[in-house]
């Protein structure tokens, strides 16, 4: 009997430490900073090991049965650990609070195992011989889980069903301890049931293991990634779920395809419908063909030149079936000449002129691309521009970043420039904004008349985009320049406010 | 073609030990090799002045009213204001091939990158010479300063604590007590520069002083004056020392109290700078130079400087040529004078004091990783390391991502007394320096030993005047600036006679000098 006996212990010892790991790996995975969630969860969890042993000292009678109800308590807790967490994260706030809550509960049901054990064995062994067997088979199992875990059941089964296979094992063992100490028990029936339960349960969740996956996964990554790239400058992901494709760069939401047609006419049509006789065009940034998909509407438009850093971004729009579906195929239009390029110097070492600009970068959430928003940036590009040109520049949320944006409307001031700022609401965004600059002294009239088929835009609807209600109104502001940059200050500021 | 490969014989014992060795992955860690040397090494012709060497006789004579000695700044200030002044008839005399002394400059194919001086603070309206220049050279227009030339953001950056914060000043860890401290010193700070006794150039503030509690600051170390006004703070003390070390290549305790308060006192922030370039201030060396290069003789060592008092007149020995002057600008080191000038009291220049320096250009073929994502700044500072620092070479660039890199890495060595310093420095060779300037850096950049591919050491045993206490209100010392020195017609220019070797001083020193050498010769 002795050895089914010291084999049970190990069992149980690899439970434990089996617990403990996924716990650790859970909340790596979850959380990031593999360092401090391994550490705080280790020591958690081997502080509560020690209040379950202290605690033993309270449990004076019928040990056994004792011991099969913790063996139980251990199955269910550690079993459904993983799948309960898991759900926890996706879809509550609360997934640290229960995180270390489940550490200390198993944590403490199974200090309470080894004194117990060893006090069943003390009257039938040599008291030598029980603890040294104990720790023994306790440190072995605590090995073959160690190794287990890494090798063969995180990448064969998971952290969910690893945790319910051992949350079974601990079942099985409960079970197996009726019969081992049935001397030592009263009435075994009761609590073999129990145990039968428990078996059940375990068996139920191992077999619907699948849903709790594919739940949490839903929920943890709303759309199916259906491209991702790691390019010289960025990463550039993009999502599908349905009909609504959506681009990332740098994990910084750029479209959705469900509204972006608010966004990009919007973005186009206020500035490049008040002149109808615009014949060529730039944009900057703008990788993605949208605007240049507005611009195509302008037949008296001869030539768009797109400035965009990134060749891969460029490339894929064009030629990718969903994407260039999205942008209409307007990076394969004859009128259109991609230059893959850094917008600053490139303007710098050119001299074409241009009617009409769009300036659609990324936010400014570095140093590196706030330069594109300094007054420097906005001088020389307005050395481009014809004397009737306009310039609009996308410049993010007046709502969420009021202080960002006004201080775009500083900036092109600053550089010399009569400015209109306006915004619109794309629902994927919030509230938008964009700012229109001509050079002093010229004059802006709303379009009277704009390109067929606009899905969002009206001609009566243009001069209502200008009115700031008061939510939105200006603040005063100080230029961005090369050498002060504070919108990066500002913006990194005001949307961490929103994100906390 | 295939090689023919190479037989290797290998004894049993290698192969076990390199079999072995591999076999549990220990293998030696290989660093890649990195190239480079030591560059603009110029003490040889110095020691050649020193020990009094021989030098041939000259064949050649010419004669200009005036002759400058030195290309640095100062003598390339003076040729500034004498051309503008309608003066043209005279030469300036320079040891190297190219002149700007401390504000030479070099370039790779990746970017220029300065040998020292590296900015100019954002001169206010009492430099009124400065401000002319900058005016010239189109960084200063309708008041307004072209905004690619000061320094873009991030500026300054402090690695401190395991991570990197903004400005220099330090901000991590420290306690109310701390924060206390660098209160109350901004604030006495404050009450200096309202004194409006500390100001750039240097001389007007002293002319117009009559304060001798700002005088009596010259004679305590800044150390000695933090423990007076009971500043113990370790971080702020680290920031005046690093001030020191950064501007005066000496530490706290060997610098005098009145330069330390300098630093601090006398400017105003009008608007945020400083003024900076690729090339550092090579980028007003290089157009100085191009617009006086009919002026100016390279490789014209200059190595005897004799009155005839008969004629009244001075004869300038340089190479095989002797030119006669009527009256000699020195912008060369000061402390040079007694080598050079016949007669000249070696007793005059004994508390000319300066300290030695090393800069590195350092070549990156890729940038290193950052920890926790902190950009890059213009300056890059260590706390707690003996160097002071990297600046970024391509800082202003208005690109969006920069591959390569050059930064100069500065490294003023004030632990030792300079004498001690300056053997150190020629004793150790450029290995030596190699390994002790990445293992500074792999503090900040675990990687960089895969990044570098160059780098470029130059070593200047004289690099900065260093204003010990008592030099800026010595005799000595304004008997030079006053030109009081028996020496009638040699006008001194250098910027050690401000005690602080920056360019904003040199530029003072040579333009009053050429200013007062045409005086003196009735050309004004």
């Amino acid at each position: 009997m002795a050895p089914l006996l010291f084999i049970s212990i190990l069992l149980i010892a690899a439970c434990g430490l089996i617990y403990e790991l996924i716990a650790g790996a859970l909340a790596s995975y979850l959380l990031g900073d593999s360092i401090t969630q391994f550490s705080t969860i280790i020591g958690s969890y081997l502080f509560a090991m020690g209040i379950g042993s202290w605690l033993t000292r309270y449990i004076s009678r019928s040990l056994v049965t004792q011991f099969i109800w913790i063996e139980l308590m251990v199955a269910v807790f550690g079993g459904f650990s993983s799948s309960i967490l898991f759900l926890t994260f996706a879809y509550t706030q609360g997934f640290r609070v229960l995180l270390y809550f489940i550490v200390i509960v198993i944590g403490m049901l199974v200090g309470l195992e080894i004194p117990l054990l060893m006090r069943i064995l003390k009257d039938r062994f040599e008291f030598r011989d029980v603890v040294a067997n104990v720790l023994t088979f306790d440190y072995l199992g605590a090995l073959g889980a160690s190794l287990l875990f890494p090798i063969v059941l995180v990448p064969q089964l998971g952290l969910v069903r690893s945790a319910i296979l051992f949350g079974i094992v601990n079942a099985a063992v409960a079970l197996w301890g009726t019969f081992l100490f049935k001397g030592q028990l009263r009435s075994p029936q009761p609590l073999r049931f129990a145990c039968l339960v428990v078996l059940a349960l375990l068996c139920a969740g191992m077999a619907g293991a699948k849903h709790v996956i594919a739940a949490a996964d839903d929920s943890l990554y709303a759309d199916e990634v259906i491209f991702a790239k790691d390019t010289r400058y960025q990463r550039i992901v993009i999502t599908r779920w349905r009909d609504d494709t959506r681009l990332f760069l740098n994990s910084h939401l750029q479209f959705s395809s469900r509204d972006e047609y608010r966004y990009h006419e919007a973005l186009v049509h206020p500035g490049l419908g008040a002149n109808p006789s615009a014949r060529r065009v730039i944009v900057l940034g703008g990788g993605d063909g949208l605007a240049v998909r507005e611009i195509l509407r302008y037949p008296n438009v001869e030539s768009i030149t797109l400035v965009d850093l990134d060749k891969q971004m460029t490339e894929m729009f064009r030629s990718n079936d969903i994407l260039s579906k999205l942008n209409g195929g307007s990076l394969a239009s004859p009128k259109l000449h991609v230059i893959n390029a850094d917008a600053f110097p490139w303007l710098e070492q050119n001299t074409d002129m241009f009617d009409f600009a769009i300036v659609d970068f990324p936010d400014p959430t570095n140093y590196s691309l706030g330069k594109l928003y300094t007054t420097a940036f906005y001088r020389l590009l307005a050395k481009h521009i014809t004397a009737n040109g306009m310039i609009v520049v996308q410049s993010t949320s007046p709502m969420f970043a009021r202080q960002s944006y006004w201080t775009i409307v500083e900036t092109l001031k600053q550089a010399g420039l009569q400015t209109y700022p306006y915004h619109t609401y794309v629902p994927s965004f919030g509230e938008w904004g964009f700012v229109l600059a001509s050079a002093k002294g010229a004059t802006y009239s709303p379009p009277r008349q704009l390109p067929k088929d606009l899905r969002f835009l009206t001609v009566s609807a243009i001069p209502e985009l200008f009115e700031f209600p008061a939510d939105m109104q200006p603040v005063a502001a100080e230029a961005n320049r090369l050498n002060d940059q504070n919108l990066v200050r500002h913006y990194d500021r005001e949307w961490r406010d929103i994100s906390h | 073609m295939r090689k023919k490969p190479t037989p290797v014989k290998l004894s049993r014992r290698d192969f076990l030990a390199a079999s072995s060795a591999a076999l549990i992955g220990l293998g030696l860690k290989t660093d890649r090799p990195i190239a480079g040397g030591f560059v603009n090494e110029s003490f040889q012709l110095g020691h050649m002045l020193r020990d009094r060497q021989p030098f041939p006789k000259t064949t050649k004579t010419e004669k200009f009213p005036i002759v400058i000695v030195g290309g640095g700044m100062a003598g390339l200030s003076a040729a500034w204001q004498l051309e503008r002044r309608g003066f043209h008839d005279f030469v300036l005399l320079e040891m190297d091939k190219q002149p700007g002394g401390n504000s030479r400059w070099d370039e790779n194919e990746i970017t220029a990158y300065p040998w020292a001086a590296h900015y100019v603070p954002v001169p206010n309206a009492r430099a009124t010479f400065v401000r002319e220049l900058f005016e010239e050279f189109g960084a200063l227009k309708d008041g307004k300063w072209e905004e690619r030339y000061l320094c873009f953001t991030p500026q300054e950056r402090l690695f401190i604590h395991g991570r990197w914060q903004e400005g220099i000043e330090p901000a991590v860890g420290l306690t109310d007590r701390d924060r206390e401290q660098f209160k109350r010193f901004d604030d006495l700070m404050q009450q200096f520069r309202a004194s409006k006794s500390f100001t750039i150039p240097t001389q007007l503030g002293i002319d117009s002083s009559h304060s001798l509690e700002i005088a009596k600051l010259d004679r305590i170390s800044i150390a000695e004056w933090m423990q007076q006004q009971k500043f113990d703070s370790t971080y702020l003390r680290w920031y005046v020392d690093y001030a020191c070390r950064d501007d005066y290549g000496a530490p706290a305790a060997a610098t005098s109290a009145w330069a330390g308060v300098h630093y601090y006192a006398s400017r105003e922030h009008e608007e945020k700078g400083p003024l900076t370039w690729p090339e550092g201030n090579g980028w007003i060396a290089r157009r100085l130079i191009q617009k006086l290069n009919r002026y100016i003789r390279p490789q014209a060592m200059v190595h005897r400087i004799a009155k005839d008092k008969s004629r009244n007149r001075y004869s300038v020995l340089a190479g095989d040529t002797e030119f006669i002057a009527d009256a000699v600008i020195f912008a060369a080191p000061t402390f040079l004078a007694p080598y050079l000038i016949e007669g000249m009291s070696p007793a005059l220049t004994k508390d000319f004091v300066y300290s030695p320096w090393l800069t590195a250009n350092i070549t990156l073929d890729r940038l290193p990783r950052e920890i926790h994502n902190s950009e890059t700044a213009w300056d890059n500072v260590i706390y707690d390391s003996p160097s002071l620092g990297y600046v970024v070479a391509n800082h202003q660039s208005i690109r969006q991502h920069e591959e390569r890199s050059v930064w100069t890495y500065y490294w003023a060595l004030a632990e030792k007394t300079p004498p001690d310093a300056r053997r150190f420095l020629l004793e150790k060779d450029w290995a030596y320096w190699k390994d002790a300037i990445l293992a500074d850096l792999s503090r900040i950049h675990p990687d960089v030993r895969d990044c570098v591919s160059r780098i470029d050491i130059m070593r200047m045993g004289h690099a900065m005047i260093h204003p010990s206490v008592g030099f800026i209100f010595s005799e000595n010392r304004r008997a030079l600036v006053r030109s009081h020195t028996g020496l009638d017609r040699l006008f001194f220019a250098n910027s050690d006679l401000s005690g602080i070797s920056i360019f904003e001083e040199a530029q003072y020193r040579g333009v009053t000098a050429a200013m007062k050498a045409m005086v003196a010769l009735g050309k004004h």
